[in-house]
Formats: structure tokens, sequence, C-alpha cells
């Protein structure tokens, strides 16, 4: 994550345009958690500004030479929890057509370019995010962080606050939790919807 | 399961644009001083370790001092210096690479400081001639030694806080638990060095016991400022 650190570097010495890059090479993969954490794009959206103002707001609190990314995965983190814990917002479910949001390829991650491409089952994969969504947060968190943006359990713990020995049950009890959701759910005939 | 890993190889998102608000404080982008810990941390040090001296010159040496075993002396004082160093360290300075500090150790070293100390007061207290005991009554009357105790505790909790101001994201309670214990300790040794009374449960519980207060003290009230906001 060199370049990460690198343009942090020089975002703290003033130069805007290695925000601009920073954000462009943060963005997406934080966009990508907070969707998977909210089930709603553009409360993901609104977060990951929140997110982004946070991180230029504390910049002085960055420590030179050190890896930005869990730091800022962090921020995110606790912008998430506070937002979920000051509005209690419901989680919008977007297991059936027509209750898909605004921008729905956001919630499966797809970018409008490659919205065409084949790449899995469409089903299986609206059924994996409904079966995400009924996750407690905690869980829903690790199984995102660990499973699905591929990082390892001591990343995951430190963005999430917790010990490595807890982010390794919570994952695991997500990943039972799942299995046991989706095991229902490929039971059902076809179209059997959520 | 597939579908996860259907799911793991999607692309991410394509972010929205930087919303106005930022682009109007990035307009004004300044170069800023990026937090230097292990400055921070022999500035916190040296600062606290000063003040302390002082508050010993101010309120006195113990006057039983050349009564009492030396080795008791300086292990006991070693012992308040380390609940003073170890958890302010952990709780100011990251690992390499990284920008949080050590919240977690940070949070363990302010627990296992508190019952240690407390522990070894209760334990250990060695009179001298002129060293006097109170018992229950010294726990009772004991609010002089916990008012200095928590004054010397102040200045690296507030120096700690103003250096950690809006930068942690989590884990912000464990670093306030380690900066009160830090500066409880450090609270401890003025005590150590200041305090005639001699029976442990005095020793145990009120010098000891400014470390556990200063530490839940600062918990509760120092996140409001180091939390990022």
């Amino acid at each position: 994550m060199a370049e990460a650190r690198d343009l942090m570097q020089r975002y703290c010495d003033g130069d805007a345009g290695a925000f601009r890059e920073l954000y462009a090479l943060v963005a997406p993969k934080l966009l990508g958690y907070l969707v998977k954490m909210t089930r709603e794009r553009a409360l993901a959206d609104d977060l990951l500004q929140q997110t982004f103002l946070k991180v230029h707001r504390a910049r002085a609190a960055y420590v030179r030479g050190a890896d930005p990314l869990p730091w800022i995965y962090s921020i995110a983190h606790r912008t998430f929890i506070d937002e979920t814990r000051k509005h209690r917002r419901a989680v919008v479910r977007v297991g059936e057509v027509e209750e898909l949001p605004e921008v729905p390829a956001g919630l499966t991650g797809e970018s409008e370019d490659r919205r065409d491409e084949v790449r899995g089952d469409p089903e299986m994969m609206r059924a994996a995010l409904d079966a995400l969504a009924e996750l407690p947060a905690q869980q829903r968190e690790a199984v995102v962080l660990t499973k699905l943006d591929g990082k390892s359990v001591a990343e995951a713990a430190e963005i999430a606050g917790t010990t490595v020995g807890a982010m390794k049950v919570r994952a695991h009890r997500g990943y039972e939790a799942l299995r046991r959701l989706l095991g229902k759910s490929e039971a059902r005939p076809a179209g059997g919807g959520s | 399961m597939s579908a996860l890993d259907d799911l793991s190889k999607l692309p991410p998102p394509a972010p929205p644009p930087i919303s106005p608000a930022l682009e109007a404080e990035l307009a004004q982008l300044r170069p800023v001083a990026t937090r230097r810990p292990l400055r921070q941390l022999a500035l916190l040090i040296a600062v606290s370790l000063v003040y302390g001296a002082g508050l010993i010159a101010m309120l006195t040496v113990r006057g039983d001092m050349h009564e009492l075993p030396m080795g008791w002396l300086v292990s006991a004082g070693l012992a308040w210096l380390l609940g003073f160093l170890v958890p302010i360290t952990l709780a100011t300075v990251p690992r390499p690479g990284s920008v949080m500090p050590r919240w977690q150790l940070a949070g363990i070293a302010s627990v296992v400081a508190s019952i240690a100390l407390i522990g070894l007061g209760l334990v250990l207290h060695p009179a001298g001639e002129h060293s006097y005991e109170l018992g229950w009554q010294g726990v009772v009357r004991g609010y002089g030694c916990l008012a200095n105790g928590l004054e010397t505790a102040i200045v690296p909790v507030v120096l700690g806080t103003i250096f950690l101001r809006r930068t942690l994201p989590i884990g912000s309670r464990w670093i306030a638990a380690g900066l009160g214990a830090g500066g409880g300790s450090l609270g401890g040794l003025v005590l150590h060095l200041h305090c005639p009374v001699a029976d442990g449960l005095h020793v145990g519980l009120i010098h000891g016991g400014v470390i556990a207060i200063a530490a839940l003290l600062a918990a509760a009230l120092v996140p409001r400022v180091t939390e990022v906001r």
C-alpha cells in the first residue's frame, strides 16, 4: 500500500491533487464496504462523503510512513455505527425487483460500464446479499471485511476495533449463519424470492 | 459458498464525485504538521516528570525516607514509574506502520497497572521510625492524598488528550483509560515520595486507588475530545 502512503503524505503536505488520487484509489473499495453494510446506495454514498470529510479534518493525526487504509476504514466503520445509532434506520430490503432503489447496480458493487458482463449467478448473488442483510451488524461486517473485501482477520479486527479472536468468532458465526440462510434459499424453488 | 465468492469478485462500485463541502475545504488546503508520536511521548513524559518533581518539592519529601529500606523504596518507585510509562506509551504511540495507537494493549495495561499497584500497596508497606499508621481511618481520611494524586494525573492526561485530539475512530475509551492509569501512576509515585503513612490499606487503596479513579475519569471524559468527528 505504498501508493496510499505516498498520496496521504503528499495530501498532508497540501497537495489537493494527491487527495483526489487517494479518493479515486480508496473510495470504490470503501463504498463497496459501506454498500454491503447499509444495503442502501444513497446512504452508503452519504457515509462515504462523511468519512472523507472526517479524514480531511483529522489529517493532522496521520503518522508519516503509516498505512492510512486501516485508519480510513475505521473512520468509515465509526461513521456507519454512529449513523445507525443516530437514526436506527430500517435496513432497506432489496430482495425483490420492485423494491430496488434508485441505483440498483451499485448494490452488488457493479460499476455502470461493467454491468452487462456475465459473472456468477445474479439470483444467487442477490440471495447472498439478502442473507448478508439478515446478519447482526458485527457478523455482517466481519464477513464483508474478511470474505468479500479480502482483508486479513488482523486487519479486519483493527478496522472494527476488536480483538483478532473476537473477529475470528464473528466471521465464523457470520459465515455459518450465511451458509444456513443460503442453504434455505437454495432449497426453495427457482424464483421463490426472499 | 459460491455466491459469496461471486460477490467478492465483483468490481467495486463507482464512487460519487467529491462532495461540495469537501471541495470547498480542498480549495483552501494547506500543509499540516502530522502527528509525531515519539516526539509527543518524549514531551509528555518530560513535562509530566518535571511537574511531578515540582509537586514533590512543593509538598515536601516524606520525613521517614532515610529510615525506609532502600530496596523497597527504589523497587516500589520503579513499579510506579513503570505504571506511568507503559500505559502512556501504549496510549500514544502506534505500532510501526500504523496510524492508531495500541488501544487494546493500553486498556490491558490500565487494568493491570491498577490491580498490580493496588495489590503492591496492600501487601508491601514497610514502615520507618517516623512513619505513622492510620488503618481504616487512613482510608477514610485519604482524600488529601487522593486529591494530590489526581492533581498529578491531570498533566499527563491533558497533554495526551491534546496530542490525540480528534485522531481516534475506535478504542478511544481504552486509550483514555491508558492515559488516566499512566497519570494516576505518576500520582502514585509522587505520593510514594511524599506521604509517610505506612499502613497497607492507605497505600493500597488510596495511593493505588488514584490509578483506578484517574483511569475511570479519563475513560468517561477524554473520548469526547479524542474521537474523530
